[in-house]
């Protein structure tokens, strides 16, 4: 990444074209869960671009959820315990 | 049901309602008293006076007389196909008994031989409803070249049309040509409006079917031609439609060649448009080009007609070229709208690079603005350009990722550390870091581990939570790395600081707690970090020093995996 980065640098706008552009969308589409088990050749930009969207907003509200429950587990166990300390550390 | 073939000899039979309404009594020029009908027996046509039903074979004569005094707009298109349809059973056309000099005798004179114009036909018309399924194709081809004939024959009317189409008989209906046409344009009209079909496809297989048209050489062959070539366009959609559409296409090609222009116009708007490719066509002037890309352009369905525009253009030598006139006129100011004359590849392209700029531009902008959308929701995110934006992206869902990860596995771990969480830590550090699969040092958890017991000793809870992330961060193995190359390192972290805050310990300069529950921070700070802080301040209070050198060796650990997982 960085040696593409440096390459954009250097280069000119025409570098940070299409083949970047490709490459992240297509390790986007690695880390989406949807695209990645289907198949995964005629996915458009736009779409892995939708895709990310929801994907991050969906896992903003798992996070919520996962710290909600972890805020409720810490207040279950006293806070002096090695797993206060934990679940501290997990949540925000 | 009373199938008989309607008598157009009389006037007065018109009025006589039969079973059918094709069908009529016919009446004989010979026996007046008494009704003859023309019956459909056996495949032909028999002649069987209503009285008597004797079998009688009706003198094809008796058609012009009903012919000649139909006046209504569906007698004569009725008339024409049964004339047709008894000419098809009787050849020899006696037209001297009852032939009206007009045109219905020279109508009659030339019985139709065409062999496509069958019964068929005209059982399709007479019986659209039982016949149509078992003549669709018969009727696709016999429909068309029926009507395409009489309007040719009208069309003939103007002298070259005429003169290329002997053969057909009805092409010498000269003087019934303006009745006939408007019968026949409504009859077109009347199918097309029964039929219902105005869509594309018929359109298309119209455009099609004049494009045959125009590819056949002779005036003659043309309705044949493109009715047979039909045929295949035909079957596509409704044979009805399609002969609809044909004939309402020829009967306006006829219409367009006998100044009946207002007529093809009164058509249906795609039969218009067709019509004026075949008109173009026909014509076969240079004008038809011209027209031809005009109607292509006026009718819309630019992806058909411009290969009819083309085929046009390039059967510039079409057969008629009566239709010229009024067609151009009609086309002409279509054809103003767009580039025609003789570069049909070049508006076929220059339009086809129009709708290719259209749609890559719409397509363009529907990115952007996902990449917008995706913008704002990767915090800090400042970069402008699509490729680093699309890097942080990445970035961010893998640490969120991680984090999700991360956070499930504490919520259902935390249960579960109730008893020693001492002897479950290293256990599930080291599984944890094992089936994390992250290339941090897996030694590294071992040695805070004492730090556990040494940070659950720490009087502050402070220190505690100071030392609560450090601890079990190795023991998953994941997190501590994640977090603990102090993504604050160069960014003034907000978020390490509020992280810090409630932990209660931090020194602002250097927030060194490793801001676990983002793992993105940890990107950041990767991002940005180049030294490893100065761990002191969490661990400053007990056993600093380890933690600091476990810190430290964290640090020094999560330069090259932090710069690792960059790269991945």
């Amino acid at each position: 990444m960085s040696s593409r980065r440096s390459r954009q640098s250097t280069a000119g706008v025409s570098r940070i074209s299409d083949d970047q552009i490709i490459e992240l969308v297509s390790k986007l589409r690695q880390l989406l869960p949807e695209i990645r088990d289907r198949r995964s050749d005629k996915v458009s930009a736009s779409k892995v671009l939708q895709e990310t969207c929801n994907y991050i907003r969906s896992l903003h509200r798992e996070v919520d959820d996962l710290s909600e429950r972890l805020s409720q587990l810490l207040a279950t166990i006293d806070t002096d315990s090695a797993e206060a300390a934990i679940i501290r550390s997990l949540i925000m | 049901m009373n199938h008989c073939v309607p008598d157009f000899e009389m006037e007065d039979d018109y009025s006589i309602p039969s079973s059918s309404s094709l069908t009529r009594p016919k009446r004989p020029s010979m026996p007046e008293d008494e009704i003859m009908e023309l019956l459909w027996q056996n495949g032909q046509v028999v002649m069987q006076s209503q009285n008597q039903r004797s079998l009688k074979k009706s003198p094809p004569f008796k058609f012009h007389d009903a012919y000649q005094s139909a006046s209504g707009e569906i007698r004569p298109s009725s008339s024409h196909q049964y004339h047709h349809h008894q000419q098809q059973q009787q050849q020899p056309v006696t037209d001297h008994l009852f032939m009206q000099e007009d045109e219905m005798a020279s109508w009659l004179h030339y019985p139709l031989s065409d062999a496509n114009f069958d019964q068929d036909f005209c059982t399709d018309l007479l019986y659209p409803s039982s016949a149509a399924p078992c003549v669709t194709s018969t009727a696709a081809t016999s429909a068309p070249p029926p009507l395409g004939r009489v309007s040719q024959v009208s069309a003939s009317a103007s002298a070259v049309a005429s003169a290329s189409r002997p053969p057909i008989p009805p092409a010498r209906r000269n003087d019934l040509e303006s009745t006939r046409i408007q019968n026949f344009v409504h009859f077109s009209r009347h199918k097309t409006a029964r039929a219902g079909q105005f869509g594309p496809l018929n359109s298309k297989s119209v455009v099609r079917e004049s494009t045959v048209v125009d590819s056949s050489d002779t005036p003659a062959m043309a309705p044949e031609s493109g009715a047979s070539q039909a045929v295949p366009s035909n079957t596509e959609a409704a044979s009805g439609r399609n002969n609809n559409n044909t004939c309402a296409n020829m009967s306006t090609t006829a219409v367009t060649n006998t100044q009946s222009v207002g007529v093809s116009m009164g058509a249906s708007k795609d039969n218009l448009a067709t019509c004026e490719v075949t008109m173009i066509s026909s014509p076969g002037g240079s004008s038809a080009s011209a027209s031809a890309s005009a109607s292509a352009s006026a009718s819309a369905e630019p992806a058909t007609l411009k290969a009819v525009p083309a085929e046009d253009r390039k059967r510039k030598g079409r057969e008629h070229d009566e239709a010229e006139c009024q067609s151009e006129d009609a086309e002409f100011e279509f054809a103003d709208t767009k580039k025609q004359t003789h570069g049909s590849t070049s508006t076929k392209r220059s339009r086809a690079a129009e709708v290719h700029n259209l749609s890559e531009r719409r397509r363009r902008d529907r990115i952007n603005e996902k990449m917008k959308a995706l913008q704002q929701l990767i915090p800090r995110c400042n970069k402008s350009d699509k490729a680093s934006m699309l890097d942080e992206a990445i970035e961010y869902l893998k640490s969120l990722q991680l984090q999700v990860q991360i956070m499930s596995m504490g919520c259902g771990m935390v249960p579960m550390m109730f008893p020693g969480v001492q002897q479950y830590m290293p256990t599930m550090g080291m599984g944890i870091g094992m089936g994390m699969g992250m290339d941090m040092g897996i030694s590294r958890p071992m040695m805070p581990f004492p730090n556990v017991l040494a940070g659950s000793a720490l009087p502050t809870p402070a220190g505690a939570a100071h030392l609560g992330p450090r601890f079990p961060m190795p023991a998953f193995h994941m997190p501590p790395p994640v977090p603990a190359p102090d993504p604050s390192r160069i960014q003034p972290n907000n978020q390490s600081d509020a992280m810090l805050n409630p932990l209660g310990t931090q020194n602002p300069n250097q927030p060194q707690v490793p801001n676990f529950a983002d793992p993105y921070q940890h990107y950041i700070g990767l991002h940005q970090m180049q030294l490893p802080p100065p761990q002191s301040q969490a661990m400053a209070q007990p056993s600093s020093r380890k933690p600091s050198t476990s810190r430290g060796a964290e640090n020094l650990e999560n330069h090259p995996s932090g710069d690792t997982k960059r790269k991945r």
